[in-house]
């Protein structure tokens, strides 16, 4: 056998293979099985007739839209503030918006935590609140480096086009730079949303009893039921898959902001 | 007393890898030359729940009949005492769970195990699933030395291993216990009177809304709020006055009827809009920095938590529900599908229990974990001098009470033991506080009962209904979440038409 190029992606697609492909099928036989081991639709047919599930998918769809919208509130006018910037050192100014990315999550939800409950007394109070800004201080560096990338890269040609002709510098900005920083955008929320529906541990730390998905399947297999855990895992996936399809995630521009992760 | 319960994994890991792995570049060569049997002995326990050793010089538990200290890891210490009590070779190889049900589900996916120490709940339903091999006739001879289970084991444990039971067998055919307890309501005397925190009904009290947590754990839940619920009937003189009373309260304790399984979702609902939330592993931390007031709890968990209080100058109590309580078991069983027949494994797993039973490395372990052992020691006075050692007033102490530890540590036949033999003299205020958590007083005894084994429909059943109480129905979605819903789909799917506009443009 000849040695070429593609050789050197085995072990990835070896990696591939055994950690994402292998535990998928596992996933899809125990979602249509039940405990017989025979082909069932049930699991399928009890999460759309379940309050319980469909309430888990709103709440938890309600948490990640929020999320989303704070972070892309808070990310956008940092972003374009340093990407038109001419200071020198503005990787060093943006890798301050990443170094919280390198202290243990856990850590800084504990340190989060306590401040939490300096400013608000009881912390049990606003269980919602809580999660949003739980989600929104894991999820900003995801929104911003996108951002960031996008909005630097925009020719200033276009810009000063613009301003010859006549517009001010909001029209510049929501004719001009807002539209072409659309991909960064989609970038940013895709990367934000889809963690936001199932990182529970947040909300288990900040006090928020409420199940949100990823807590829901949990339950599930601590009840010993894999088949309708599985279930609700699948169906989780086919959205995250609808989502990304829709709005195009995993472009170029997540590339590049990821990698600087 | 120093509790070291939330050691990281990583210590544990390391603990029993380095060994085996030095171990493991030894043995070849050794068992060339000898016999080549080496037994390798799989055992599966909690997290941080034995003994890892390495204490330091100034914690060694002083005892007027002996000083104890943890050196070495025990299961290093057991695998040295086994091959110099029965000249073979045995190599352990430890692991660690983190629930009941995550053991279940390992053993499910195919993990085979010798030994494990699960909760009495999971043991039954282990029982009632043929996986456990009995103990051997062996191990219940009291009359040979290294028995030390058999021959240390608490008299008022004993009766409970062999009187309870699954499928008309008894606990003990199967299971030899490791640490016992109860559960309770660790609380903040200054925030909450003791008549407040001695009930269930402190998770739905108003006065503490948002300032008392639960364990988030369905069956602890579970059972508080059928206590809740049937307050009036348990605390009454005439169930309590019942002949039967004991049975009566194990069968209203375990009440899974549909209508309590509904009435319980309506309590526990209440108390989720009531306390501070369901925690997994906060309640101790939280219940030391003040952030809450009590804290329904396990009673090893909460003489942990009065220890750091203690250490914080900052003093808790501890008060058991006047309803009932649950008295809870972690035993060592084993396993079918590991042991086999194999006479050879089957011994090491006996003797490793014996190990780790004997009075020595009992004490060892309760200093460590901060649980109660099982064992009362027999004729080894040592396990009643450490409870002295550690709850015991000093001799210029003035408050005083005497607390009567005899259903505990006296065998029962009054013979050669004078009557007062083990009470402890201790202060008056560890009536409330670590004393009572370590070994409950006997009115609490009196109404504790166990929690036994759902089967598959009630658990089913049980579990539907805490899906219910921690879910957010969809039901209770307001217009306006309707309407932001729309909203968030609208912005959804402009982005979407964005970027097939972008795919078009491309094109």
């Amino acid at each position: 056998m000849s040695f070429s190029r593609k050789s050197l992606g085995i072990p990835y697609a070896v990696f591939l293979l055994i950690f994402v492909a292998a535990p998928l099928i596992v996933l899809v036989f125990y979602a249509f099985t039940n405990g017989q081991g025979q082909f069932t639709m049930h699991n399928l047919s009890s999460f759309f007739s379940d309050p319980n599930t469909l309430g888990t998918l709103f709440y938890s769809f309600a948490i990640a839209c929020v999320t989303t919208a704070v972070c892309l509130l808070l990310a956008y006018p940092v972003a374009y503030i340093l990407a038109m910037s001419t200071i020198p050192a503005k990787s060093v100014v943006l890798m301050l918006f990443v170094l919280p990315m390198w202290i243990n999550f856990s850590l800084r939800i504990t340190a989060l935590k306590e401040i939490l409950n300096v400013l608000e007394g009881n912390l049990a109070m606003h269980p919602f609140l809580n999660a949003v800004i739980g989600m929104t201080y894991d999820f900003l560096p995801f929104m911003i480096l996108p951002l960031f990338t996008t909005i630097s890269k925009l020719d200033g040609a276009l810009r000063e086009a613009a301003m010859d002709l006549g517009a001010d510098s909001l029209r510049t900005f929501l004719q001009i730079t807002l539209p072409l920083s659309v991909p960064g955008i989609i970038s940013g929320v895709s990367m934000v949303f889809l963690p936001a529906m199932t990182n529970y541990v947040v909300l288990d730390m900040l006090y928020n009893s409420t199940y949100i998905m990823g807590s829901l399947i949990g339950s599930y297999f601590a009840a010993y039921n894999w088949h309708g855990g599985s279930m609700i895992s699948l169906i989780l996936l086919a959205l995250i898959c609808l989502f990304t399809l829709l709005t195009g995630g995993g472009e170029e521009e997540t590339a590049r902001g990821g990698a600087l992760l | 007393m120093f509790n070291r319960h939330r050691r990281s994994l990583f210590a544990v890991l390391a603990a029993v890898l380095i060994p085996a792995a030095a171990a493991g570049s030894v043995l070849p060569a050794r068992a060339a030359q000898e016999k080549p049997d080496r037994i390798v002995l799989r055992v599966c326990n909690w997290e941080e729940y034995i003994d890892l050793g390495d204490w330091d010089e100034e914690e060694t538990i002083e005892l007027p009949s002996g000083d104890i200290i943890g050196e070495n890891n025990m299961v290093e210490d057991f695998e040295e005492w086994y091959e110099e009590t029965y000249g073979t070779e045995v190599k352990v190889e430890y692991s660690t769970f983190g629930t009941n049900e995550d053991l279940y589900n390992t053993l499910t996916l195919g993990d085979v195990y010798d030994l494990v120490c699960p909760s009495e709940y999971m043991i039954m339903k282990l029982m009632a699933e043929d996986q456990l091999v009995p103990l051997s006739e062996d191990f219940f001879d009291e009359s040979q030395e290294n028995n030390f289970y058999i021959r240390g084991v608490s008299p008022y444990i004993r009766n409970i291993f062999e009187t309870k039971g699954i499928g008309g067998e008894y606990w003990s055919k199967y299971a030899a216990g490791y640490m016992w307890g109860v559960t309770g309501i660790v609380y903040n005397p200054e925030e909450v009177t003791e008549e407040q925190a001695s009930t269930w009904d402190i998770l739905t009290n108003p006065d503490f809304e948002r300032q008392v947590t639960i364990k988030d754990s369905v069956r602890e839940a579970y059972f508080a709020a059928v206590g809740a619920i049937k307050s009036d009937l348990l605390t009454s003189e005439e169930f309590r006055g019942d002949p039967d009373y004991a049975q009566r309260l194990e069968d209203e304790m375990n009440d899974t009827s549909p209508e309590m399984i509904a009435q319980v979702q309506d309590y526990l609902k209440r108390v989720k809009d009531n306390v501070y939330s369901f925690e997994t592993d906060a309640g101790k931390a939280d219940m030391i920095t003040g952030k809450v007031v009590a804290n329904y709890q396990w009673s090893g968990d909460a003489v942990y938590t009065m220890d750091q209080a203690d250490e914080d100058d900052f003093e808790l109590a501890f008060a058991v529900p006047e309803e009932s309580t649950d008295i809870y078991f972690d035993g060592w069983v084993m396993l079918k599908r590991g042991i086999g027949n194999d006479p050879a494994r089957q011994h090491a797993a006996e003797a490793f229990i014996n190990f780790v039973s004997r009075p020595d490395n009992a004490i060892r372990n309760m200093y460590y974990i901060g649980y109660t052992s099982v064992l009362s020691g027999g004729d080894d006075p040592r396990i009643f001098e450490y409870a002295d050692y550690n709850y015991g007033a000093e001799e210029d102490e003035e408050d005083v009470v005497d607390y009567d530890l005899s259903y505990f540590f006296a065998d029962g036949d009054g013979a050669g033991e004078e009557e007062d033999e083990y009470v402890i003299s201790a202060p008056a205020d560890q009536v409330n506080r670590q004393l009572s958590a370590a070994y409950p007083p006997e009115d609490v005894i009196d109404r504790s009962c166990i929690m036994v084994y759902f089967n598959e429909e009630q658990n089913a059943l049980i579990n539907q209904m805490w899906i219910n109480v921690r879910c957010f129905s969809i039901r209770e979605v307001p217009v306006w979440g309707w309407l932001l819903a729309l909203l968030a789909a609208a912005a959804i799917a402009a982005m979407a038409a964005q970027r097939f506009k972008l795919l078009k443009a491309s094109k």
